[in-house]
């Protein structure tokens, strides 16, 4: 059995959540929202998705900016400026909001002051989210290598050379950790000195980020499937050929998973056997990755889209949030999205 | 991302002292390059039409600095050549297989140039030194675009004549295209992967290379050169898509040069009219952009004959499995043309140059689902404007149109 990161339950500090990649609120529902709180603009193209702490929402933006907005007032509190565009969706651990950027700097940025705490490089564009486990940041670059970073000084640890390049987020577990890469290949690597435990290739690159059930990794390939690998040894437990390739990242509630395709499709499988429970066609394209509330399904494709999590019939849909890659903040009360066309918005 | 420091100051950071700007300011009078007069397998395009088209306005054009003299500059060295190869393994089930598409660039690139070898063929276009653009059309994905599969060909071919990973700029206008068709994550290590415009940032262009027309009236009347092309890249190869589209009949090399390398396009159509004729041969037209383009391969793999650029509906879509490969995209989009045109004929499609007001439609999903109806009057005139520019070859009884079949 792949031990589980502990949930954090009243924040939304990573990726899809937390780190565990359910990417859920638990029992709490998101209701239907039925008008825009405030918006923000950030001035340029939002391609990653918020995160939130103790009501400050935290945004990266194309234009290098790490925005922290005050979730009650809509008001910006601090900007920080990094040296490149920023496609990483930050995550948080302690005081600091950690992120990547196109120059592949990684930073740390105090998360009151936004002043920086450390900064460290990978030698290409770092468009993963940092995940922290025990005190120590992972995260993948372009340049096709994994890092492990000290939490508290960004001093490196460890560097994995891998055979593609790198833009699938890491699953993170007390001795392995989880990725896909450029090359086709998810890769099971030692947390403590980023050797490969084993690697197991699909048909066709990879930009999707793993989540775990129980003792499976899943985890999209651009070869069109939807994989579920033994997470002790890499093997095909099973495989679900969607309409095209995959880039959006699971969300694992109980025994379901669910995931975009870039056939337009969303797909729920009951994750022991892979059987399809079922399907729904949401838009033309499907990159981003689903949230998951008690009962609904939340995505950004066109807009922002609720779906009934047992039959995937539609729930709502709001017009805002065209993103490609970003996911929704839900919080119970109100749902934080930001888009492609550079707004932030707060939807109750 | 940010250029290289080499790349700056390859530049020449965007303008050279001492040019005179009205030596590289030109008029492109549409009478000049009108497409009255046009070769389509026998077809007098006036027949399709009962509406009368307006009439293209002048357009300025302000160059970029001039590559030194080069034959490798459209048409480049082979004009009126076209050499199509076609492998029906070569996309299954909508996969698109890397081997055989290895063999397939290999053979063409041998057969458009007679070199014995394909490293030979690819060095008679790139040197060691330059630094390559490899023009993607990720317009359409992820239903039809410039394969990865094909692009991670041609970096390899474009290594095999010495350059290194990091002078190779995968590149096109939007990003947020280029993230939907993955080419961030499947292309190798080192390439650089280039998005010239955030969609609300338009600081990728050169305010100084420019083409100027007033079509519909609007306020903003010049479409800038993107600095990428103006400046950093050496030489470019072109990789379309074979599309029909709602405006200018196909895209193709011209289109996917000429409407990716400049900014503020779209202001050429306004339904039901479009005057992307002649514009698209005239942006190909300008320099630097017409010397640095050398080589064509356009992707056939998949071939859109009805809802094009965009659609995701896999009905128009037909998985055809078949290169062209060519210096001359007059001769090459003409094949396309006329490839898309039979296409449509044989699906019971109206032809590409039908102006009938009944086919026109606002209604986009009436547009994507119905093949009879469409958003603007097609102007594949385009093609034929392009070669009166002297892009190329647009009479198909004077192409040489090769055809290889591998499997």
């Amino acid at each position: 059995m792949t031990s589980e990161p502990a949930r954090v339950d009243t924040d939304w500090p990573a990726l899809l959540h937390d780190n565990s990649r359910t990417g859920g609120l638990g029992i709490r529902a998101a209701k239907a929202p039925d008008h825009v709180r405030w918006h923000v603009r950030m001035g340029s193209s939002v391609r990653s998705a918020p995160v939130l702490r103790s009501g400050v929402l935290y945004v990266t933006s194309m234009a290098g900016n790490l925005h922290a907005i005050d979730v009650e007032k809509g008001r910006q509190v601090w900007q920080f400026q990094a040296a490149d565009h920023i496609h990483s969706t930050p995550s948080l651990s302690g005081n600091k909001v950690l992120f990547g950027c196109d120059s592949g700097k990684v930073y740390a940025v105090n998360c009151d002051s936004g002043k920086p705490v450390w900064e460290t490089a990978a030698a290409a564009e770092v468009w993963t989210s940092p995940v922290v486990r025990n005190g120590v940041v992972f995260f993948g670059g372009a340049d096709a290598r994994m890092y492990a970073v000290d939490v508290d000084t960004g001093r490196k640890r460890w560097t994995q050379e891998l055979g593609g390049r790198v833009y699938s987020t890491a699953w993170v577990g007390d001795k392995h950790l989880y990725l896909g890469g450029g090359d086709g290949k998810v890769y099971c690597l030692d947390v403590s000195s980023g050797k490969t435990v084993w690697s197991t290739t699909t048909g066709n690159g990879i930009d999707s980020s793993p989540a775990v059930a129980g003792d499976m990794i899943l985890i999209g390939s651009e070869d069109f499937f939807f994989y579920a690998l033994d997470a002790e040894t890499g093997a095909v437990r099973w495989k679900y050929e969607t309409g095209l390739g995959i880039s959006s990242s699971p969300a694992v509630w109980e025994d379901l998973a669910v995931v975009g395709s870039k056939d337009g499709f969303l797909y729920a499988f009951e994750v022991p056997g892979g059987r399809l429970r079922w399907k729904m066609q949401i838009s033309d394209v499907v990159t981003a990755p689903p949230v998951i509330a008690s009962g609904l399904i939340c995505i950004q494709a066109g807009g922002t889209q609720a779906f009934d999590i047992a039959t995937g019939s539609v729930a709502w849909r709001a017009g805002l949030g065209g993103a490609v890659q970003s996911a929704p903040v839900l919080t119970g009360d109100a749902i934080y999205v930001a888009s492609n066309d550079g707004e932030v918005y707060a939807l109750e | 991302m940010k250029w290289p420091e080499a790349w700056r100051s390859l530049s020449g950071i965007f303008h050279s002292p001492g040019v005179n700007l009205m030596d590289r300011r030109t008029f492109v009078k549409a009478s000049c390059v009108g497409s009255a007069s046009l070769f389509l397998d026998g077809l007098d395009p006036k027949a399709f039409g009962d509406v009368t088209l307006p009439e293209a306005p002048p357009i300025e054009v302000v160059h970029g600095l001039r590559p030194a003299k080069s034959p490798l500059g459209m048409p480049g060295l082979f004009p009126g050549r076209v050499v199509e190869v076609a492998d029906s393994k070569s996309i299954v089930r909508n996969r698109v297989s890397q081997p055989v598409v290895r063999d397939m660039i290999e053979r063409g690139m041998k057969e458009l140039t007679g070199e014995p070898s394909a490293p030979a063929a690819w060095a008679k276009f790139i040197e060691p030194s330059d630094i390559v653009g490899i023009k993607i059309n990720p317009s359409g994905a992820p239903a039809c675009c410039s394969s990865p599969e094909i692009v991670r060909e041609i970096i390899n071919g474009v290594q095999s004549a010495g350059v290194p990973a990091s002078n190779i700029v995968v590149y096109d206008r939007y990003e947020y295209e280029i993230d939907v068709g993955s080419y961030q994550a499947l292309l190798p290590p080192g390439v650089h992967v280039v998005g010239i415009q955030d969609e609300l940032v338009d600081s990728g262009y050169d305010p100084n290379v420019y083409c100027q027309a007033t079509f519909f009236g609007e306020w903003e009347n010049r479409s800038y050169m993107a600095r990428i092309v103006a400046h950093g890249l050496t030489k470019i190869i072109n990789v379309p898509t074979m599309k029909d589209h709602s405006a200018s009949g196909v895209t193709g090399c011209l289109k996917n040069l000429g409407y990716g390398t400049f900014d503020n396009v779209a202001r050429s159509h306004r339904s039901p009219f479009s005057f992307t004729d002649p514009l698209i041969g005239v942006m190909c037209s300008v320099e630097p952009l017409r010397s640095k383009a050398v080589l064509h391969i356009m992707d056939g793999m998949r071939q859109v004959w009805h809802g094009g650029p965009l659609t995701q509906v896999q009905e128009f879509i037909h998985q055809a499995g078949i290169l062209y490969f060519g210096t001359d995209p007059v001769a090459m989009d003409t094949v396309e043309l006329d490839v898309i045109e039979k296409k449509r004929r044989d699906e019971g499609a109206p032809s590409l140059w039908e102006h009938s007001a009944e086919s026109i439609t606002n209604n986009g999903m009436e547009f994507y689902h119905d093949p009879k109806k469409n958003l603007f009057y097609r102007r594949p005139g385009h093609i034929a404007s392009a070669g009166k520019l002297g892009l190329g070859v647009a009479d198909l009884s004077r192409i040489d149109h090769g055809q290889i079949r591998l499997g």
